[in-house]
């Protein structure tokens, strides 16, 4: 029983990482804005929001500082597709090559070479009095605070696309932007919002992996998670609801494949670290006909 | 004579577009490496002339030219038909990595060098052909976008790298890093001076290109379905099939460039030439690929300005102290500001 909850713990917080990713992702996709940064915001918001939490003491200020950097990728993604009609794929392509070059960048600047890697310091952790006490539950819930913020984030972006006038206008934009148009909605203003929104969550999933899950900085951290979050968004449908079951399903998997490799010698472990990127292909093929598309996700939108 | 301005104008709205490009590059280059503190022009001209001051400087840059030559027709042609291709670092992994498993596979038969070297090239082909069309296969069959399926393929030939380079198998116990024993002497290529062999093979490749693209049925086809799907399709060509074949074209390409990099450059598979410079081809073969909007035909000359670049980076870190980083960020905002340059004056430029 503590093997199973100790183990859920751990795919908890790699729950955490995917799903923050992946709801960025599907909040500005909800818009049409197909978001395909990730991976370079995760990487620029490693960085930046270790530095700070690093130089400041204050894990709010780390991921603050996560989250603005998230903010600035996602405006300059929506500014320059909005203003110029950009393709979003070429331009989120960009994003990545500039992301994963500025975090390197920074931390060199700021912390150079050292001896010893700096340390970041504690998140917190919210423990439940009696329900920690529980096994497997407590593996959900004896977590630090940003594995509530998780929680939380699925819920209210659940809550908003789907209980309110606002969040089913947004959805509306991203099945057809014309159509919202005419009926009184700044498409242009719903999708700033959004892929700024979007981005800085993307962000927080980001810093979450320096200032919390490894507490130090190296170059190249995401390790592929920003991409595999796009994946889990399409898997999802662009629904929040489902976007933690996707990245519970690729937590469980990297975990799971991270116990194997240090439990068999038989099967190169190589094979197991690919196992989370052959999944998502597998997954999205067996699952094609449950995925649903915003149908304006991806494409450009001006009146004409 | 319609015909005839049309094309003047086509070349002077382009000659535009990359000497803004250029004097875009350079501009934002400067005001990173000014921000920080550094001599910008003795920065510029560190980036600028590397390539040509020594013999060494020029070699290196050939050498970088001919990876990122393929690297960036790997994305190019896919891209001809609206298909991202991201997949050409993971392709010239894979392709590399076949190659070098083949030829010490072989290597005891002591074939010689004329079976040989064509024999791993072919290898390297195929296999990064192949390791491409699944995602072409991937999307053709069950509708799943190459950018994902690209991209996880590309983590998976990189942990197929490391496996190759630790297994028993191959690996020289020797060295201390995974690193695979030497190919045997028949299956490297030479030298002519300091510029590597595999040039000739480049040019070929490049007029291969140029040949299939615009005096082919195959090319005319992978025109048509960039510039108009539903028509080409009325025309009866088969989209699904022009997809893989697309695919497989570039795959085959950067196939061919890592196995080109491990029989005359390294000569052996290298685990840190994936995440380095094998990794540096990929991106930078996107980027460059970006530049010229998917034109194949304008690929070698700004691989080699790319590459030149990419040298000069190298030179700036190493005399300057000048972190690498801010050339390759640069290099993303600049291809950012010739797309937009591009979407905004030159419609209908291709």
């Amino acid at each position: 029983m503590a093997f199973i909850t100790s183990f859920i713990s751990s795919v908890m917080v790699y729950t955490t990482v995917y799903t923050l990713a992946s709801l960025g992702i599907l909040i500005s996709g909800r818009t049409g804005v197909f978001n395909v940064a990730g991976e370079g915001i995760m990487l620029a918001s490693a960085s930046a929001g270790f530095l700070a939490a690093f130089l400041s003491g204050s894990w709010f200020i780390g991921f603050l500082a996560g989250a603005l950097m998230g903010a600035f990728f996602g405006l300059i993604l929506v500014f320059v597709h909005e203003t110029f009609k950009v393709n979003q794929f070429i331009l989120g392509i960009c994003l990545v090559i500039f992301g994963s070059g500025l975090s390197d960048l920074i931390y060199k600047l700021v912390v150079g070479v050292r001896l010893s890697a700096p340390i970041a310091p504690d998140t917190p952790e919210i423990i439940i009095p009696l329900l920690s006490k529980i096994p497997v539950l407590a593996g959900f819930i004896n977590q630090d605070i940003i594995v509530y913020f998780m929680y939380g984030a699925v819920i209210i972006s659940w809550w908003f696309f789907y209980k309110t006038k606002i969040g089913l206008e947004t959805r509306a934009i991203g099945e057809n932007p014309k159509a919202a148009d005419v009926v009184g909605i700044n498409v242009s203003r719903r999708r700033y919002l959004a892929t700024i929104i979007g981005s800085s969550i993307i962000g927080v999933a980001g810093a979450y992996l320096t200032i919390s899950i490894t507490k130090t900085y190296s170059p190249d951290i995401s390790a592929g998670r920003g991409f595999m979050a796009i994946g889990i968004a399409i898997f999802a449908s662009w629904k929040p609801q489902r976007a933690i079951i996707g990245g519970f399903i690729f937590a469980f998997i990297e975990v799971f494949a991270f116990q194997l490799q240090i439990l068999s010698d038989k099967i190169p472990y190589q094979f197991f670290l690919m196992l989370p990127f052959i999944s998502v292909l597998v997954i999205m093929v067996i699952y094609r006909k449950h995925i649903e598309f915003p149908a304006s996700v991806g494409k450009p939108y001006s009146r004409e | 004579m319609a015909q005839k301005n049309k094309y003047k104008s086509l070349i002077l709205s382009n000659l535009i577009i990359y000497g803004a490009a250029i004097i875009l590059a350079l501009g934002v280059i400067s005001i990173f490496v000014a921000v920080l503190g550094y001599n910008v022009l003795e920065a510029l001209r560190t980036l600028l002339t590397t390539s040509f001051k020594s013999s060494f400087g020029f070699s290196e840059t050939v050498k970088k030219a001919i990876p990122l030559l393929f690297a960036t027709y790997a994305f190019t042609i896919p891209f001809m038909i609206k298909f991202f291709n991201i997949g050409g670092w993971g392709q010239m992994l894979f392709g590399g990595t076949m190659t070098v498993v083949v030829g010490l596979t072989l290597g005891p038969l002591g074939l010689p060098s004329i079976v040989m070297v064509p024999l791993l090239l072919l290898v390297g082909i195929i296999s990064g052909g192949l390791f491409a069309l699944l995602a072409g296969f991937l999307k053709a069959k069950y509708d799943i976008n190459p950018i994902i399926s690209t991209i996880m393929l590309n983590f998976t030939a990189y942990q197929f790298v490391n496996f190759i380079a630790t297994s028993n198998i191959f690996r020289d116990p020797n060295e201390g890093h995974p690193i695979t024993r030497r190919l045997s002497e028949s299956s490297l290529m030479g030298f002519f001076g300091e510029i590597p062999a595999s040039i000739i093979l480049a040019v070929i490749a490049i007029i291969i290109v140029y040949l299939i693209m615009k005096k082919t049925r195959l090319g005319f086809e992978i025109t048509a379905v960039g510039h108009n799907l539903t028509a080409s399709e009325t025309y009866g060509i088969n989209f699904s099939k022009t997809i893989m074949v697309a695919f497989f074209i570039g795959g085959a390409l950067a196939g061919l460039g890592g196995s080109l990099e491990m029989l005359n450059i390294h000569g052996k598979l290298i685990e840190g030439f994936a995440k380095t410079s094998g990794a540096q081809y990929g991106v930078f073969g996107i980027l460059t690929s970006l530049v010229v909007a998917g034109n194949p035909l304008a690929v070698p000359l700004a691989a080699f300005f790319m590459s030149v670049l990419l040298v000069g980076a190298d030179s700036l870190q190493r005399t300057m102290q000048i972190p690498v980083e801010i050339v390759f960020l640069s290099q993303a905002v600049i291809v950012m500001f010739i797309v937009i340059i591009r979407e905004r004056y030159g419609k209908g430029i291709k």
